[in-house]
């Protein structure tokens, strides 16, 4: 008797996983709406996205993209932020926190019902969501930064997908000034050796800048020339290589509780030029680890403080 | 009966629990709401995304189950499981190689196949090295799996450096690494997942009595007509295989072959047939609840589910080592 109940049941319990099977290979199709009216991009990835025009709500993954978005004066339609975003101030006001340091969910993000996810490639944020998101038709963009020219590209993008093209315009010819600005001064000057140091291991090894990023660039455009410009994959330096190395200038773009001064008392140190001189400064991470808007301004700080004679004073920001 | 009774209760509660567990907890009713919608998001989302990677946590649970078994069954050693023989790690090598070299291959063909290649050949390494040593006891097998293991992993981050693009091929790579489920689409799942799940589980079956009759020693397992060596081969195939396909679709996760194995021999006993059938269930119930925890215990973020799996696993780890050493 018992044997003829269960089968019974598996019985049954096989008719409710086929009819739920069948639901859920004919939904999508049920789903598919058609969209009244989109634009089309092609993002850094090369994918053609179909953004609606105008979009609302979007989820802006990653600090640079919630400033580019900023500058854009887009703030007010992003829903959803990740933890590490601090600037504009009052971002973190009412917004959804989408996800963190261990990655993103695709879930929280459905959850706020955007029409436009904007994220870069880091944090397993492309490979985790991209899939996901565009399942559930939600368009996704994807914006790389290799140069401070693709920061400008980015904005274009963001104008394009937002239905803001004329400001975008504005705002990248604005702070191309700007660097025209930056460049008319200290273009024609010899450039200035610069060592960056942007953190340090518990074993004493320091982290510096790799080239083919935005930040080299930056220090390029600012007139220095980076003294470890042949490092292109790994970025820890010894302490000894900077001594050999004799930057002139130091910068320093770490936690706000490292004190630049330390370094001039580092064992052997005294010896490099930019200690020598007195010019090691600070630069806020911000302006220089975040590719937003922002770097431009990093980059007036930098060119005003390896030139203090041809620039003090007539950049925006110097100190 | 009453044990399939309480399996199948088991099954379809994991089942409940893993389509629940979400970044967001949402009450039953609001579940419901949701996944009736078909203009909410979150809805889509589980229909398409959540409920297949369920169904893809319990096919990779219950192959790593029954790898476990089958894996503790022929080398007659309890520690023996897909991921610390080194089975697991020489999938991920294959896996790797197949998603950051571009082969003239369809992508989830290489991948299969490379997982595969990588499984089988790691595992008659570690075996030979253990056979080399001539002892006859299951720690030799265990640190030859560890040092194969801790070899194939430099090999696996040596590649990611190497052909890294800075993008998405190695960021897959990494998540791979740190285990988790990777959610097919539906037509994959039906195609592929599902059924090479099946397959996998029959020719394990298959392998069943010849299990039982090794578990007496070589000696009775010859006589008793069970061709020894080439039924060991035979097993570590189709092993390897089962291995591969978990590993292709959750990445490394460790000790579900271990643990699992374990506590079904505790409840219904050595003989390999039910041994194997309950915990195919009992792995794929298990992936199911720890693959909801993952997305549920620090939202919005997900806690790789193989950190989440060594971290309950290796206790257990220790438990069977010390019962093993006092016996």
């Amino acid at each position: 008797m018992p044997r003829v109940q269960v089968s019974g049941v598996a019985y049954r319990l096989l008719c409710t996983v086929t009819t739920v099977l069948t639901l859920a290979v004919a939904l999508p199709n049920a789903l598919a709406s058609p969209v009244a009216s989109t634009t089309l991009v092609r993002d850094a990835l090369g994918r053609e996205v179909a953004i609606p025009d105008s979009p609302q709500r979007i989820v802006s993954l990653f600090a640079s993209n919630t400033e580019l978005l900023a500058a854009l004066k887009l703030e007010p339609r992003i829903v959803g932020i990740e933890d590490f975003t601090r600037y504009p101030p009052g971002i973190r006001d009412g917004r959804v926190i989408v996800g963190g340091r261990l990655g993103f969910s695709a879930e929280a993000i459905a959850r706020v019902r955007p029409d436009l996810v904007v994220l870069t490639p880091a944090r397993g944020a492309a490979s985790t969501l991209i899939r996901p998101l565009s399942l559930i038709g939600i368009p996704v963009i994807v914006l790389m930064h290799s140069n401070v020219e693709q920061i400008f590209t980015n904005l274009r993008l963001l104008g394009r997908a937002a239905s803001v093209d004329g400001h975008a315009e504005r705002v990248v010819s604005d702070l191309r000034a700007r660097l025209n600005v930056v460049q008319a001064r200290v273009g024609t000057l010899s450039p200035v050796r610069v060592y960056v140091e942007t953190g340090e291991n518990d074993r004493g090894a320091l982290q510096t800048l790799r080239e083919g990023t935005y930040t080299a660039d930056a220090v390029r455009l600012a007139g220095g020339r980076n003294v470890f410009a042949g490092l292109n994959t790994i970025t820890q330096v010894s302490a000894e290589a900077v001594i050999r190395a004799d930057p002139q200038v130091i910068f320093v773009a770490r936690n706000n509780s490292f004190d630049p001064a330390s370094i001039g008392r580092r064992p052997g140190w005294q010896a490099v030029s930019a200690v020598r001189e007195g010019r090691v400064y600070a630069i806020p991470r911000a302006l220089l680890l975040i590719p937003g808007p922002r770097v431009v301004e990093g980059v007036e700080k930098m060119a005003a403080l390896l030139y203090p004679l041809t620039v003090y004073g007539a950049v925006k920001g110097a100190p | 009966m009453n044990r399939a009774l309480t399996v199948a209760v088991l099954v379809v509660v994991c089942a409940l629990l893993g389509v629940g567990l979400g970044a967001e907890l949402l009450s039953p009713p609001a579940w419901m709401l949701a996944v009736q919608d078909t203009n909410d998001p979150l809805g889509r989302l589980i229909w398409q995304w959540r409920v297949p990677r369920v169904i893809t946590a319990f096919c990779v649970g219950a192959s790593l189950g029954v790898a476990g078994v089958v894996f503790q069954g022929l080398f007659r050693n309890p520690l023996a499981e897909p991921y610390l023989l080194g089975s697991a790690a020489g999938a991920s090598v294959g896996a790797a190689i197949a998603l950051l070299v571009p082969l003239a291959m369809p992508a989830w063909f290489s991948l299969s196949l490379l997982a595969f290649a990588g499984s089988w050949g790691a595992t008659w390494v570690v075996v030979a090295m253990a056979r080399l040593t001539g002892v006859k006891s299951g720690t030799s097998l265990i640190l030859a799996g560890v040092a194969v293991a801790a070899l194939l992993s430099a090999v696996r981050s040596l590649l990611m450096l190497v052909l890294s693009d800075d993008t998405v091929n190695v960021q897959s790579v990494i998540s791979w690494t740190l285990g988790g489920i990777q959610t097919p689409y539906w037509s994959e799942l039906a195609g592929v997942v599902i059924p090479l799940t099946l397959l996998g589980f029959l020719a394990c079956l298959t392998l069943a009595r010849g299990l039982d009759f090794l578990g007496l020693g070589d000696e009775v397992a010859e006589s008793m007509g069970l061709a020894v060596e080439s039924f060991i081969r035979r097993g570590v195939l189709i092993a390897a295989a089962v291995t591969a396909l978990a590993v292709v679709w959750g990445g490394l996760i460790g000790f579900i072959g271990l643990v699992v194995p374990h506590i079904v021999r505790w409840w219904v006993g050595a003989r390999h047939g039910s041994l194997m059938i309950y915990s195919a269930l009992g792995g794929g119930c298990a992936l199911m609840v720890f693959d909801g925890l993952s997305r549920s215990l620090l939202p919005p973020s997900e806690i790789p589910l193989g950190l989440l799996t060594v971290m309950v696993g290796v206790p257990f780890f220790l438990l069977v080592l010390v019962r093993e050493s006092r016996r």
